[in-house]
């Protein structure tokens, strides 16, 4: 695996530097060559302004940018062998949609059966092959976005850049394409980062996630990393659908046992080896904490403490529990059909490997399950 | 019957865009009406609330007709897709104008404001201007409102519609409960299948030709009465491919990569015949490679989904097929995989009219037909 | 790229003096040849250095014009008076009708409703004397004729369609939501429009309010040919300006000045009641 684009301390400041707003703040990142990355997060968090850099339609402020084994943060976006795919499509309103994902194509002066195979096997993927003739206003939202998808996955680049790709896409296309799109990118072993505000997408998509807010990279770990060990609050809350329940606790040391106190009167008990040493030492030492554990690792457990269901939905394929607990609401994801109806008492387990322990102040995560993060 | 729509016609110029819709709501209930836009969710919600006129049929609300009845005197609160919060008054002032219209006063009415904007948290923004609120202010001030007057009949308007994904997630829960304490009968408009069988006590499912199917989320879901709602319930959608049923001793059996799936005895009638086999991606299993009845998959690509992996396969003659499991269940993320199909959660419809075919009970007498 | 450099912000500034230069420039020699004498203005070349004299406000203020040759009585004050009162009157009647009637045709549908809109607005295309005349003749038989009610009716011509086209376009602005929800809260469709669309159209209402006044105000034909001396405007009242012994520059500057400073005065004080009105047009959402 080669590192394809290094992003190394890039900023990104709206005014003069050091003056003006720092959208984007010191960023580093390495981006091998074949993955799929995401840049997540809500909208003004800088992920945009990341991909702007790369792409060079946005000066960088400081820091440098290589892709391809060539620095390229001073050359104009034409230079850089970079296609994109924007999230207002920007389609050429004169030609057909067709011709519209032939462009650049047609430009580099390629054969024209080569052309239409290219065209065929990637709108055939994206399910446009009945619009090709359709100029670009008389087609949905949804099509215009899948014309510019297209448009920019048929190009030959080093670097495929996608601005939220699939946001207006019909329901009930997404998670079909969302994996037809990977098998492609995956089988002609592209390079792309997409940005998204919607954590699903990033999730099925990418091989990494970058979380980022307020300009700053929150974490850059694989999906499952970030599941598992958030770096910090804002990661755990954000990344994970339902997210992640997230209570105030008070740690303490009652006859060697390790109490959580979640306010309430409501006490959480764990034997002395359900930690180890080192994050038992270190809960007992901050005493205030927060507690997080994801929906899908609460169990319901007849020793379990005391919840009192407020909502029990079923969706089909997951029933989604909410229930009162502790001073706010913790919620389930189970796989089948829960029975339990509104008012109902249920018993809910916090094993001691699915929880995360955040410093209070900062957020930042001190433990994962009964490891040290 | 709270409500009781009886035969609405609506056009808009040449547009039809009711064409005899019926309906009826009971006491306390929540009806949700689902379907794609342009199916004309909306415009019945403005018949119901008086803002238009139906070209046809009657609106009855609690016995009375409402034909000629001003939307101030139907007894209804509305919460609109895009909030229509009054810009030039205060959040209390928007909650407020159901109180002030019955002349209510001062004390009362900050009380009263005071009260359902605790409920919906929202009590620290009273005095902010529509514009100075979040988005999540502005609904769940604009459901304040709708609230306020404890209206007999509610119409949510695809209210969480522009609200983003975690606060989506979190007014989905607590809807029901908010809504059951008021007691009111509620009609909710949704486009997200999710929100539809998370709060409806009833759903009817709609589209350009008006209301399909009413049922319960259970039914809708696990007895859709055509491919077209089948396919709207569901993510990722239901897996449809053309098969022709034939009979074998031992049963009814369709063909899948060569390999034949039992499928219910109740079809027989359909052996031969041109169908459609619907088999959503929760009730197809990953097993053993050699395992009985296990059909081939080449994996193409598996893309996680909220706590379930889905992943995109292809069948030897090139079919794609989707399989949804629970996440960190086991399963092949490259190369070859082996399924199996649980025959009690698969649907075959009719190819040419999209119709689900109700297997006949093979035990008690019975007759074959299509869904309602 | 995101950062002016220096050159470019002096660029800008040269430009935009240049502009101002060329709009500002007639208003600035207007100005200074109203506080100078015919004899001054009529020096060749031109200067900007003179001894200012305010004889010419002096003149229109007192009534008594003093020429070179002969001395005029002039009605400059009352004709200001009758303009002030004119357009004021104008607009408070076209408002009154103007407004209730582009809530209708912005709200309600009927048949032939743009038919009627257009047809109100059409007035404005028809050059004013072709209607001048049939006027003229029906208002001398109905004694209408050098009446301010006459001429305030005459006006409508001027100020409603005005009104009307810019107020309707502001209700159609505000989303019917916004309305609907108000009645289905259990307002009166009457309450709704007090409570919610005025207030809403209210930048829009001004905005065509003053417009409609500076249309009314700077109106020359109706009132020259339907009012006598004791109702002109200035616009009319002007003219004596062109006397026997010749043209009054310097009373015509002063009279220009004085006669501009009310809509000017209220231009400047509604601006910024405009500029908050077109971005409170965001009320959608």
């Amino acid at each position: 695996m080669t590192v394809l684009l290094k992003l190394s301390g890039v900023d990104k400041f709206y005014g003069p530097v050091n003056k003006g707003v720092h959208a984007v703040q010191n960023i580093n990142m390495d981006v091998m060559k074949g993955e799929i990355i995401a840049l997540l997060g809500s909208s003004g968090c800088g992920k945009t302004s990341t991909l702007r850099m790369i792409a060079g339609f946005e000066e960088t402020s400081r820091g440098t940018i290589t892709l391809a084994g060539r620095e390229v943060q001073a050359l104009p976006p034409v230079r850089r062998n970079v296609a994109m795919a924007f999230e207002g499509y920007s389609l050429y309103p004169t030609v057909t949609v067709g011709e519209n994902i032939a462009f650049a194509l047609k430009a580099a002066r390629l054969p024209t059966a080569e052309v239409e195979a290219k065209v065929r096997e990637v709108t055939e993927m994206l399910e446009i092959t009945d619009i090709l003739d359709r100029y670009p206003t008389s087609v949905s939202g949804g099509q215009q976005q899948r014309a510019s998808l297209a448009r920019a996955l048929i190009r030959d680049a080093d670097l495929h850049l996608l601005d939220e790709p699939m946001g207006q896409l019909e329901p009930q296309l997404r998670t079909l394409l969302r994996g037809r799109i990977k098998h492609y990118i995956k089988e002609r072993g592209l390079t792309a980062i997409l940005v998204t505000h919607d954590q699903t997408e990033a999730n099925a998509l990418a091989d990494r996630i970058a979380v980022m807010e307020g300009g700053v990279l929150q974490q850059f770990a694989t999906p499952q990393t970030i599941k598992e060990a958030p770096a910090n609050l804002f990661t755990g809350t954000f990344v994970g659908e339902p997210p992640m329940n997230v209570f105030a606790a008070e740690a303490s040391d009652r006859d060697g046992q390790l109490q959580l106190d979640l306010g309430d009167g409501l006490h959480l008990t764990y034997a002395a080896d359900a930690f180890a040493p080192d994050v038992r030492a270190t809960l007992l030492a901050r005493k205030q904490i927060m507690l997080g554990v994801r929906p899908y690792a609460v169990h319901r457990d007849t020793h379990g403490a005391r919840a009192q269901v407020i909502a029990n939905q079923w969706l089909g394929d997951q029933s989604h529990i909410a229930a009162t607990f502790a001073q706010g609401t913790i919620v389930l994801v189970e796989h089948d059909r829960a029975d339990v109806a509104v008012g109902d008492a249920i018993h809910v387990r916090l094993a001691p490997e699915d929880l995360h322990v955040f410093d209070k102040d900062t957020g930042t995560a001190l433990s994962h399950g009964a490891q040290m993060a | 019957m709270t409500l009781a729509l009886e035969k609405i016609v609506k056009a808009f110029k040449k547009d039809v865009v009711l064409d005899g819709v019926s309906l009826s709501v009971g006491r306390g209930e929540t009806l949700v009406l689902f379907g794609p836009s342009g199916a004309g969710k909306t415009v019945l919600l403005r018949l119901i609330a008086g803002v238009i006129e139906p070209d046809a049929g009657t609106i009855m609300i609690k016995g009375r007709d409402m034909e000629g009845v001003e939307p101030e005197d139907r007894g209804i609160g509305m919460a609109f897709q895009n909030f229509a919060l009054f810009p030039h008054m205060d959040a209390t002032e928007n909650i407020a104008a159901p109180l002030t219209a019955r002349n209510m006063n001062k004390t009362a009415i900050t009380e009263t404001v005071g009260k359902i904007a605790r409920m919906l948290k929202i009590d620290h923004v009273l005095h902010h201007k529509p514009k100075e609120l979040s988005n999540g202010q502005k609904q769940r001030t604009a459901l304040a409102r709708a609230l306020a007057g404890e209206p007999d009949i509610l119409l949510l308007d695809d209210p969480l519609r522009n609200v983003d994904a975690k606060l989506r997630f979190e007014m989905r829960l607590e809807l029901p409960r908010l809504l059951k304490d008021q007691n009111a009968t509620v009609i909710y408009v949704t486009q997200d299948y999710k929100e539809a069988m998370a709060l409806g006590d009833r759903i009817a499912v709609m589209n350009a030709r008006g209301i399909e199917q009413t049922g319960t989320p259970e039914e809708i879901y696990l007895t859709p009465a055509n491919i077209e709602i089948a396919r709207l319930f569901g993510d990722p959608v239901i897996n449809l491919l053309d098969v022709s049923p034939v009979q074998v001793e031992g049963g009814v059996f369709i063909t899948l990569s060569g390999v034949p799936v039992n499928i219910d005895a109740g079809y027989s009638d359909m052996v031969g015949r041109d169908c459609i086999i619907g088999i959503r991606p929760e009730a197809i299993r990953f097993v053993e490679e050699g395992s009985a009845e296990a059909i081939p998959l080449t994996i193409e690509a598996e893309t996680p989904l909220n706590e379930k992996t889905v992943t995109l396969g292809l069948t030897q003659n090139g079919r794609e097929i989707m399989v949804s499991r629970p996440a960190g269940t086991p399963g092949p993320s490259q190369g070859t995989g082996y399924i199996v199909i649980d025959a009690n959660h698969i649907h075959l419809f009719d190819r040419a009219t999209g119709k689900r075919i109700v297997p006949v009970k093979t035990q008690a007498a019975g007759s074959q037909g299509v869904a309602p | 790229m995101n950062t002016i450099s220096p050159f470019e912000t002096v660029l800008r500034g040269i430009a935009i003096t240049l502009v101002i230069l060329f709009f500002m420039f007639p208003i600035f020699w207007i100005v200074l040849m109203s506080f100078q004498t015919n004899a001054t203005i009529l020096q060749v070349p031109p200067s900007i250095f003179f001894e200012p004299t305010l004889q010419n406000y002096r003149g229109l203020i007192t009534g008594q014009l003093v020429t070179d040759t002969s001395s005029l009585e002039i009605r400059f004050m009352s004709n200001l008076f009758n303009s002030l009162f004119l357009s004021t009157a104008s607009v408070a009647v076209g408002l009154m009708l103007g407004v209730p009637a582009a809530y209708a045709f912005a709200r309600l549908k009927f048949r032939g409703s743009e038919d009627i809109a257009f047809t109100l607005l059409s007035f404005r295309f028809a050059p004013p004397l072709l209607v001048l005349l049939p006027l003229t003749i029906y208002f001398q038989q109905l004694g209408l004729a050098n009446t301010y009610g006459g001429l305030i009716w005459v006006y409508q011509l001027i100020v409603l369609p005005l009104i009307l086209w810019i107020v309707r376009g502001y209700f159609e602005d505000i989303p019917a939501d916004i309305e609907y929800a108000y009645r289905i809260a259990g307002h009166r469709w009457w309450t709704t429009f007090r409570k919610i669309a005025l207030p809403l159209a209210g930048p829009g209402i001004a905005a065509a309010a003053l417009l409609a006044f500076i249309f009314a105000w700077n109106n020359f034909v109706f009132a020259l040919v339907l009012a006598s001396a004791d109702k002109q405007p200035v616009t009319v009242g002007a003219l004596a300006f062109i006397t026997a012994s010749g043209v009054q520059y310097g009373q015509i500057a002063a009279g220009i000045i004085l006669s501009i400073a009310p809509t000017f005065a209220l231009a400047l004080y509604a601006q910024r009641y405009l500029v908050e009105g077109l971005s409170l047009g965001a009320v959608k959402g």
